[in-house]
């Protein structure tokens, strides 16, 4: 007791202060973000960290939410982003299961093939992605934008899965056969609620991943009907200078989601993480 | 659950067929729609807005017309634009006028002829329609004309009993004296390398007389040795040298720069002449908008060049897809928006800067004195220089100049290994 209370004023101070220090960094960006969308254009290129507005400009908001079209956008972003999380998690458990635990020739190559997918960079698909895309007929429809993103995540999903299976005991998945389980009902009722911290991080890392492309949706999208929300800020890009306050706005809208998936899952990203690093 | 999943990707394919076979029928009975892709995203300001009127007023007069509009900004436009290349592009584009862009799309054949004995009696200025040919053959057709001007603060020069400079020695001593006074002389976008690579053929422009040959030369033989050429970069070189621009510049972007210029703190800001709306900008303090002048960049001492002899361009433009399955309604979609009474007037009345058409029937008197200005410009102009040194050249040589101007005339590497890094980018 007495030597934790030590602990305390010395050392916990010191942590104290480090971790604050950390936080504050860690934040500020996003402070400085909302501090600028509500200043207005031309108090933007002051030298100060931070501009205190001459008036608060809440016509940014109101800007971004009306000429920017933000709540279609918005919906097509939470209902792509939303299906791919989906399918990524859906497809890795699978995946993963198959190649881990089920005893077949290729299981292992399968398994490198898939992970080898996280080398490739974005550029070197986007047009030949677009041709095929196009001889499909797919271009301009959702599945242009899904197939990429399910594609994209799937090698880490997978990567972060099969670490996390293997620190499941394999003996749980024995009994579920000896009581008469198939494999579906081993796969999504005994394993998949084992997995709850890695579905966790593997959700927030496709999430945050996809929330804010736009490279491949620019490409692959051309009517508005799919468009998600960095088109939004594209609305006030002009040919030669654009309108910052108002796209600061439009971002600070646009990260909003993303901090709070962030915050609802935190806690179970670390663990994800951590639990699959170190495993056995 | 299988099941569903297999009904819903059938219902998909369905759905997807039902779209694709719609567009089939709708254009049998005569309803047409048009598809333009844009490199204007912002549709509510500027030239955007001007597209977008035109647009509705097109299909108002045409209730059969329907126009859909895909708008990217630059970079992402070009990447769509290689897409849309390979595989159908849409029926009329947004396209530039310069061999660095034109000269990979018109080798493609993506774009349709145009007649040009169709356009006599558009009255585009007279060889504003060359950078859209191709042995002899016209491919598109000029939305603008562009002018790098100078604009400086009429009342802080005024105040401070600074007087326009008249050669470009003139120009650098009132940089130092500026400097003294404790103020930005000239604000520049050098972040973004192509402002600067316009500054360097304005002076060409004013050492040699004429641009064109220099460096198309200059580029098919890879050989940057020209006096004319070396001389322009020594002089940019002590330009920077001599505080002419603000501090930091080669990192310091577009909107950066043109505040430094709208809050006062830079009484010259170097830039095209798209820009005159500022003086309408309600965001720019009034004290500031309404002292807002323009000069020309200086003669340069035993310069060639005249001050009449400016440096201006025909950049952007619109041409119609050679595949387009609606050609004819885009050619006359093309048509009506060239009809001098609406891309022209629009854009005059919109402080867009000038049309590539003759803007002069549209003048109402009202126009603000900056305006003004730049019509005199252009009209009193003996020559024009042409597309600027960065965009005369293939991409790889664009991408070289633009960044490799910066290391130059920051001292970071010398005027001699400058013109041979973008002499090697012409290989």
């Amino acid at each position: 007791m007495k030597s934790g209370k030590k602990k305390f004023t010395v050392g916990r101070a010191f942590l104290w202060a480090a971790l604050i220090l950390t936080a504050v960094i860690q934040i500020f960006p996003l402070i400085w973000l909302l501090d600028f969308s509500l200043a207005s254009s031309t108090e933007m290129f002051t030298s100060g960290l931070l501009i205190i507005p001459e008036k608060i400009q809440w016509g940014n908001y109101q800007k971004a939410f009306v000429d920017g079209h933000f709540l279609r956008y918005l919906k097509n972003s939470v209902l792509i982003n939303g299906l791919a999380v989906l399918f990524v998690i859906l497809i890795s458990i699978m995946a993963a299961y198959a190649c881990r635990r089920m005893k077949w020739k290729l299981s292992g190559l399968v398994k490198t093939i898939l992970l080898l997918g996280m080398m490739i960079p974005i550029h070197a698909t986007l047009l030949p992605n677009y041709k095929i895309y196009s001889m499909l007929k797919l271009t301009d429809t959702i599945w242009a934008l899904l197939i990429p993103y399910v594609a994209f995540s799937l090698p880490q999903a997978m990567f972060l899965m099969t670490s996390f299976l293997d620190s499941i005991p394999m003996e749980l998945e024995e009994a579920a056969v000896m009581d008469g389980c198939g494999i579906y009902r081993i796969v999504f009722q005994i394993v998949t609620p084992l997995l709850k911290p890695s579905i966790a991080t593997v959700s927030i890392m496709t999430f945050l991943n996809n929330w804010n492309e736009f490279m491949m949706a620019s490409t692959y999208l051309s009517s508005p009907t799919w468009k998600t929300l960095p088109f939004s800020v594209l609305e006030f890009t002009g040919q030669y200078s654009s309108n910052y306050a108002v796209q600061f706005a439009v971002m600070a809208l646009t990260a909003a989601p993303a901090v709070i998936v962030y915050i609802l899952l935190n806690k179970h990203i670390t663990k994800g993480v951590a639990m699959g690093a170190v495993k056995g | 659950m299988r099941k569903k999943v297999l009904t819903t990707m059938l219902s998909m394919t369905l759905a997807i067929g039902a779209i694709a076979g719609c567009t089939l029928a709708a254009s049998a009975e005569e309803e047409v729609t048009l598809k333009v892709f844009s490199n204007l995203p912002d549709r509510k300001n500027g030239q955007g807005l001007v597209e977008q009127m035109i647009i509705d007023e097109y299909m108002e007069a045409n209730p059969n017309v329907t126009i859909e509009v895909e708008a990217l900004d630059e970079e992402a436009y070009k990447t769509k634009f290689k897409a849309y290349a390979m595989d159908g592009m849409p029926d009329v584009v947004s396209i530039w006028g310069q061999p660095a862009f034109l000269d990979e799309v018109l080798d493609a054949g993506v774009l349709a002829e145009l007649n040009e004995e169709d356009y006599a009696d558009y009255k585009f200025i007279e060889g504003s329609l060359e950078g859209f040919k191709k042995d002899g053959n016209l491919y598109g057709l000029p939305r603008n004309t562009d002018v790098a001007v100078i604009y400086y603060n009429q009342k802080m020069f005024e105040d401070n009993g600074w007087s326009v400079p008249e050669t470009y020695d003139d120009l650098l001593a009132l940089a130092g004296t500026i400097r003294e006074a404790g103020m930005i002389p000239m604000a520049m976008d050098g972040g973004d390398g192509w402002p600067m690579a316009v500054y360097l053929s304005d002076l060409v422009e004013k050492i040699n007389g004429s641009t064109n040959e220099i460096f198309a030369d200059a580029i098919a033989n890879a050989d940057f040795t020209a006096d004319a050429l070396k001389e322009a970069c020594e002089l940019m070189v002590e330009s920077a040298e001599a505080g002419l621009f603000q501090d930091g510049y080669d990192s310091q972007d577009y909107g950066t720069a043109m505040n430094l210029f709208t809050n006062g703190q830079a009484a010259m800001f170097y830039m095209g002449s798209w820009e005159a709306s500022m003086a309408l900008n309600e965001d720019i303090p009034e004290e500031i908008r309404t002292n807002i002048r323009v000069f020309t960049m200086p003669v340069v001492e035993n310069g060639a060049g005249s001050a009449n002899d400016i440096a201006a361009w025909n950049g952007g433009g619109y041409a119609v897809s050679a595949s387009s399955e609606v050609k004819e309604e885009a050619i006359k979609f093309l048509n009506y928006m060239y009809q001098p009474d609406k891309l022209s007037k629009y854009g005059w009345e919109n402080g867009v800067g000038m049309s590539a058409q003759d803007q002069s029937e549209y003048m109402t008197g009202d126009e603000t004195e900056l305006q003004k200005q730049i019509v005199e410009i252009v009209n009193n102009a003996t020559s024009v220089s042409g597309t600027p040194i960065n965009d005369c050249g293939p991409s790889a040589f664009k991408a070289s100049i633009e960044s490799a101007i910066q290391s130059m005339t920051n001292g970071t590497s010398t005027v001699d290994e400058f013109l041979s890094v973008i002499a090697e980018a012409c290989k």
